[in-house]
């Protein structure tokens, strides 16, 4: 065998190994359970003969000795000579173990000369199978009894079936030819053939590691091959028609036409075809999970059952390898956190064993994937003390948290609840990893959990990351497309009266979209593209993107056109750019740049505050927990940025011109309906800074009734008006104020009208 | 005339392996995934030799022997059983099966070559 054809051999040995041993643990699993049948145990002990005998024709004598050991005692299982018990599950799990180790030892150093000591295993695998061993005489040929255990396997590791002479192989007495004897005779040392013979060693030349290492394989359905071959052809059919037409003088238009509909139609086949031959079950990431939730299950002394629902739902392969390891550290967590110890669980009520749902199922061209567990629940008040403890939060920002953002603590960064850290899942990974890597594939990750009911994980990913939907925009002369998941809305906004619809809060550019405010990001100054003398943009095309929950608008010349771009990876030089995804060839053969949202928002700053982010990710969720929502008004007075009033005590919001104010000795009156009203100017008994005298803007003035008395409120600038459940905290003790609450996220002071008035001179009772 | 040799394994990489080594010496290679693929296929056609897996999903190799001794045209077609169990139980059944001979697995190329051109008596070239 020459060494190309060997590696062939290994790599396929490798793949077939791999899957029997997740069939393996599988049946293992279900022996332990008592839910095995008698083709059970075939099946195991068929998956480590299989083994033993491919790895000893490729001369991997260290997997050989192992598999030799556990065949054994498999085969006496099979047989009934020896019954399935715990020591013996578990040794069998060890091997499994055991033999992944020296699997993937060769897969990554084409040698399975693996740094591992199996000889306790095997001596282990040893005893269980000799206990009794009603096999007599010198029984060392199947049945090693229990003092030549070892030796037996280590002494002559070239030929492993401890060998009787006729090992090589041989003929039945009648056999067809005459000359029998020689190679048949038992025990005759001179036959041609021996099994002294060192073995295949020879025939084993160590394979290059990188190249084992390298070729991933993966399985497609024949018919599915055909269809894709039959494609193929139209394919080439399609491109002669278009070659001819290229050639030729004159060129119909109709012709076009026709021929570009066909390719697009054979092109969206045969990408429909090829995507399926990436797309795996999500089983196949499951099928460790039995055995993972069981020996974590052990460690902690606890019992769990897990239930897998939709393991056939198809994911492509590069999401599927993306998941595994946020799944794993999820039902980690289930275990660890989540269900209780059996002793809990009896005396709350429940069964001893808890359960572990997992569920998978295409909806709207994503795959949901839910984790469910019937635990205990997340403990939110220790999620406050800890988000405390850690100086995640601050009390007061702390206190401001309803139920719901409360939770969305726990994929803060550096976040763990677990009051001792445990082996299993305080390992510094923590739940922001799990939720960091499902949005880096474009998934999401939502957290719902009842005390003492239990916590489910809900993520959502797309289902390729190849080919994906995206809304192409322009700045300057480039074009940039922006993957559709993170994508809102579109608004435009035309400036009226040249005033542009760009605000500034402390130096940042925000729009206020529905009595909120937007971030906004301009593409072109984060890319640094904008021309040096460009005039301010009046216009503004924005993009409302979504990145880690919170929203931003980026800000682009021009929106073009939706389109499925095919994701094409950056060089190496370009990959330090956060900004950037991929790159992806248009329709006129020209280059777009993906943009990475995430990256976007980090490299513009939109996202730094951190513990704004459960805030924002409720903000419309929130209002059942702190209290019924209330119509506010939000002004701001020059000094003070965000005051607010609740709105039923505003009757109207008028703006006055300067000049209609009449003086009636200190007091300023404006007519107004046909009456006189008198002003009260807010900043006078707020602020301490003298007003900005005879200013010919026009006043910005809430209508008040006091009494039966109508009263103009003059303030700086109304700023909005929105709904807001919210919870009054006397703050700062300033005379007029009521106190401060959190309101569209930040700190705002309510004022006291009454109270103002009463000051001003104006008495309800009096004016009564 | 080149002889034709049917391998049947549940394992494709050992039947690959097995099928590398014959055609190799010169032998053209059929292959069957377990019994009942092996019997379907030689229902209706003939083979130089046979050479199974005896643990096998479905139909073991053993049982496999049996069934095509019963097949008029496979009667006297060589059978060798491929295996790693050489205790002289199984080819005690292997045997009363009607099977011609064992091979035992793990082997090295030349000594399955020396095993098929025995059953099959055929000159076979020297294979390294």
């Amino acid at each position: 065998m020459n060494a190309d054809l060997q590696q062939q051999f290994v790599q396929d040995m490798l793949t077939e190994s791999f899957e029997g041993l997740d069939r393996y643990d599988r049946a293992i699993l279900a022996l332990e359970r008592n839910e095995a049948d008698a083709e059970t145990l075939n099946n195991i002990f068929r998956v480590v003969h299989t083994l033993k005998g491919t790895a000893g024709c490729l001369g991997f004598q260290h997997i050989q000795r192992v598999t030799h050991a556990g065949e054994n005692l498999l085969d006496l299982l099979r047989a009934g000579e020896r019954r399935v018990a715990p020591p013996i599950i578990s040794a069998l799990l060890r091997l499994s173990d055991a033999l992944r180790a020296l699997l993937q030892h060769l897969a990554a150093a084409g040698t399975d000369d693996a740094p591992l000591d199996t000889a306790p295993l095997i001596a282990e695998l040893n005893r269980l199978g000799a206990e009794p061993a009603p096999e007599s005489a010198a029984g060392s040929a199947s049945l090693p009894s229990t003092e030549p255990v070892a030796p037996v396997e280590i002494a002559s590791p070239a030929a492993p079936p401890p060998v009787d002479a006729d090992a090589g192989w041989g003929l039945f007495d009648p056999a067809p030819a005459a000359e029998a004897p020689p190679v048949a005779a038992a025990g005759t040392p001179s036959a041609p053939p021996p099994a002294a013979k060192p073995g295949p060693a020879p025939s084993a030349p160590a394979p290059s590691a990188a190249a084992l290492a390298a070729t991933a394989t993966v399985r497609v359905d024949v018919a599915l091959l055909d269809r894709l071959m039959n494609l193929v052809g139209e394919l080439v059919l399609s491109r002669n028609q278009l070659m001819q037409l290229a050639s030729g003088r004159q060129v119909r238009p109709e012709a076009v036409a026709e021929l570009s509909q066909r390719l697009n139609l054979v092109t969206t086949e045969l990408q429909e075809g090829v995507m399926k031959t990436r797309m795996q079950p999500i089983g196949n990431v499951w099928s460790k999970f039995p055995r993972i939730v069981r020996d974590i299950a052990r460690e902690l002394g606890k019992e769990v059952e897990l239930e897998t629902v939709g393991a056939t739902t198809e994911l492509d392969r590069t999401i599927i390898e993306a998941i595994r390891d946020p799944l794993t550290h999820v039902i980690r967590n289930s275990i660890d956190h989540g269900v209780e110890l059996p002793a809990v669980r009896v005396a709350a009520g429940k069964r001893p064993a808890g359960r572990i749902v997992m569920r998978a199922y295409h909806e709207g061209g994503q795959v949901n994937i839910e984790i469910g567990d019937d635990g205990a629940g997340i403990n939110l008040a220790r999620v406050r003390q800890k988000a405390v403890e850690r100086n995640l939060l601050g009390p007061a920002e702390l206190a401001a948290l309803s139920d719901r953002e409360a939770l969305q603590l726990v994929f803060l960064p550096g976040f763990s609840t677990a009051e001792k850290i445990t082996n299993v899942s305080g390992r510094g990974v923590g739940m922001d990893v799990v939720k960091t890597n499902i949005e880096k594939i474009g998934g999401s990750v939502d957290l719902q959990s009842a005390p003492g009911q239990g916590t489910a994980l809900k993520i959502k990913i797309p289902l390729t990351l190849a080919i994906v939907p995206a809304l192409i925009v322009r700045v300057g002369t480039e074009r940039f497309a922006i993957p559709q998941v993170s994508l809102l809305e579109l608004v435009r906004h035309e400036s009226s009266g040249g005033r542009s619809a760009c605000e500034y809060v402390y130096g940042a550019p925000v729009f206020r979209l529905r009595g909120q405010l937007l971030p906004l990001v301009f593409l072109d100054e984060q890319l640094r593209s904008r021309p040096a003398g460009a005039p301010p943009r009046v216009d503004l095309n924005i993009v409302v993107l979504q990145a880690d929950q919170r929203s931003f608008g980026l800000v682009v010349d021009d929106v073009l056109d939706t389109e499925e771009i095919v994701v094409k990876p950056l060089g190496k030089h370009l990959k330090s750019l956060p900004m950037f995804a991929g790159a992806t060839i248009m329709g006129d053969g020209k280059i777009a740049l993906i943009l990475d949202v995430f990256g976007l928002a980090q490299h513009a700053r939109v996202l730094v505050d951190n513990s704004d982010r459960p805030r924002a990710a409720t903000a419309a969720a929130d209002a059942a927990a702190a209290g019924p929502r209330r119509q506010l008004l939000l002004f701001s007075l020059p000094g003070r940025e965000r005051l607010a009033l609740p709105l039923e005590q505003a009757s109207r919001l008028e703006e006055i011109p300067a000049d209609r104010i009449e003086h009636s000795g200190a007091r300023e009156l404006v007519q107004y309906r046909g009456r006189i009203m008198p002003l009260v100017r807010l900043d006078r008994h707020l602020s301490g800074e003298p007003p900005v005298p005879g200013s010919a803007e026009p006043l910005q003035v809430i209508v008040c009734q006091h009494g039966d008395r109508t009263v103009g409120l003059v303030v700086g600038r109304i700023r909005d008006i929105f709904e807001e459940a919210y919870e009054l905290q006397p703050g700062s003790a300033a005379p007029g104020l009521l106190g401060s609450a959190i309101v569209q996220g930040r700190i705002t002071d309510f004022v006291d009208a009454p109270a103002i008035l009463r000051a001003a001179g104006f008495d309800a009772a009096l004016a009564a | 005339m080149t002889k034709i040799v049917m391998t049947v394994d549940d394992a494709a990489t050992m039947r690959k392996m097995v099928g590398f080594t014959l055609r190799g010496g010169g032998y053209d290679v059929l292959e069957a995934c377990d019994g009942n693929d092996a019997l379907a296929q030689l229902a209706q056609r003939r083979v130089d030799l046979v050479i199974t897996d005896v643990n096998m999903p479905g139909m073991n190799g053993i049982d496999l022997v049996r069934h095509l001794r019963a097949l008029p045209h496979l009667r006297t077609t060589p059978i060798l059983l491929l295996t790693t169990e050489s205790d002289a139980e199984a080819k005690n059944r292997a045997r009363q099966a009607g099977a011609t001979g064992w091979i035992v697995k793990p082997f090295v190329p030349g000594q399955l070559l020396a095993a098929v051109a025995r059953v099959v008596q055929s000159p076979v070239a020297p294979v390294a």
